[in-house]
């Protein structure tokens, strides 16, 4: 069976059309995950019950669970307690809460993995917790947890195409779509499969960039590079137990 | 010049780390402008009793006063303790200069930035001031020539250098440092106790944990030998060091002559 080059003309359009949507949950998801993430990662260690009850128990319920599941809950059981929203803004909230709890272990390794003597300094001469965090921990923390915030990111993208279970027209969904019509499956998943590849190649084109500008501007340090390996091994390790 | 003017009062300071015990009633008087170095082997609670007194390490029992007004706590009209908020604590640390082993200087930001930043955010300082004061005691500690240097291109002379004008650009009424030299290169020690002699000759109060006899005895009014968490000796350094009372010290000093 040969490739039909007239469906990419015919139905790329409508691919296309999914890439965006797929673009616009993907960003959105990231630039909501991420403050999620920091909050879930400082409320996770605080020492005050009432922040970390609550942290703990979003971390343990969205991590052990399937994500499809987390959709479903949000999409078809919520609308029997009155809350119904669209599909999309279901896909972009459940994404990012999805993937804040595993940018949350990030940077909660990430905090650790910035020497103490730093945070103890800032404390010591009159800094307060938070101030201690924005002034010497964040900074030094960000170079940290960039490749692994960028792995988990890669991750996020392929994760949403599974919001096409909802019906959100996403790259999927609509690649489905295009396939139910033309009963010709082998075009249209090469269509998608290079768009995604495409889509995540560019964003960890972008992160090396935005990993040798922090390392340019703060100084290189030769530690940074062992701490980030280090973290992101841990990491996958325990990702691979979780999962 | 910062004029030291503080006094310290710890009264039966006790604090555990699980089964280890590193303070058991710790009594200590600092008076104004009075440089006192505190002696020990290692694990004898020198270090907690220094974080105890900015409160870093709130202890399980016992009372720290700074100029006669209790660090941490706080006695209510019932005669019940209380902690304080962590305002009230944070503004006292921003008074207590603190010096570390490992210098601490943020490896985040530049030497200058280093000084300017708690002064900005603590302070309220504004960053014209801040920067006018962080380049004079830079200049103080002689690092004129290093303000815009990275904390990775800076010896550890240098690092300890900025973590002093860091801590003398808080006007502190006190300082505390932690065996300021013990990770140095033995050719920088010198550079960092020149500045600090300095500082105790300008009348700074200060408490420090050394393991430097010789800076001890000519900088000191008053040594202190502690031992499993005690206070065993306490006087001027002649005494201290020529005269020693105790079995434990003499051996304590026969240790450190010998290495």
């Amino acid at each position: 069976m040969g490739l039909d080059y007239t469906i990419f003309i015919d139905y790329g359009p409508k691919i296309l059309e999914g890439f965006r949507l797929t673009l616009i949950i993907v960003i959105c998801a990231i630039f909501l995950g991420l403050p999620m993430g920091v909050l879930l990662a400082i409320g996770r260690m605080s020492s005050k019950l009432y922040f970390r009850g609550p942290s703990v128990v979003v971390l343990e319920v969205i991590r052990n669970t399937p994500f499809m599941i987390q959709i479903f809950l949000l999409y078809y059981v919520l609308p029997f307690y009155g809350v119904r929203l669209p599909a999309m803004l279901v896909g972009i909230l459940a994404l990012a809460l999805f993937s804040s709890v595993y940018y949350a272990e990030i940077i909660r390794a990430g905090i650790a993995a910035v020497p103490r003597g730093q945070s103890e300094s800032a404390r010591a001469i009159g800094m307060s917790h938070s101030q201690s965090l924005r002034n010497v921990v964040f900074p030094q923390m960000w170079s940290i947890v960039l490749p692994p915030i960028a792995n988990q990111t890669l991750s996020s993208v392929k994760e949403s195409s599974i919001l096409a279970t909802i019906t959100v027209s996403e790259m999927t969904m609509s690649a489905l779509a295009v396939q139910g019509i033309t009963f010709r499956p082998f075009e249209v998943f090469i269509m998608i499969t290079l768009l995604y590849w495409l889509l995540n190649e560019s964003i960890a084109f972008g992160v090396r960039h935005l990993e040798k500008y922090l390392q340019t501007r703060r100084g290189h340090r030769a530690t940074t590079e062992r701490t980030a390996v280090e973290v992101e091994s841990s990491l996958e390790a325990a990702r691979r137990m979780t999962r | 010049m910062n004029a030291g003017h503080a006094t310290i009062s710890i009264r039966g300071i006790e604090k555990s780390f699980g089964e280890i015990t590193a303070l058991r009633g710790v009594d200590l008087d600092v008076g104004r402008g009075e440089v006192v170095c505190v002696i020990g082997p290692s694990g004898c609670g020198k270090s907690t009793l220094l974080r105890v007194i900015n409160w870093l390490q709130p202890p399980d029992a016992g009372r720290v006063y700074i100029d006669g007004e209790q660090v941490g706590e706080t006695v209510d009209a019932n005669g019940k303790v209380r902690s304080r908020p962590e305002r009230e604590i944070n503004a006292v640390r921003a008074r207590v200069g603190m010096l570390f082993q490992d210098f601490n200087v943020w490896s985040n930001m530049s030497a200058l930035e280093n000084v300017v930043r708690p002064q900005v955010v603590v302070l309220q300082r504004t960053r014209v001031e801040a920067e006018a004061i962080a380049l004079t005691l830079l200049e103080r500690v002689g690092l004129a020539d290093q303000v815009n240097q990275w904390p990775d291109s800076l010896s550890g002379g240098q690092l300890q250098r900025v973590a002093i004008a860091r801590a003398l650009a808080m006007d502190p009424i006190v300082m505390l440092l932690d065996e300021p030299t013990s990770s140095l290169d033995p050719e920088l020690v010198g550079e960092v106790l020149a500045v600090l002699q300095e500082l105790a000759t300008g009348g700074m109060t200060m408490i420090v944990v050394t393991h430097e006899l010789g800076f001890a005895k000519n900088v000191a009014n008053r040594i202190i030998f502690m031992d499993e968490g005690r206070i065993v000796e306490d006087g001027p350094p002649e005494q201290i060091l020529r005269a020693p009372k105790t079995e434990r010290l003499k051996q304590f000093l026969d240790m450190l002559v010998h290495v």
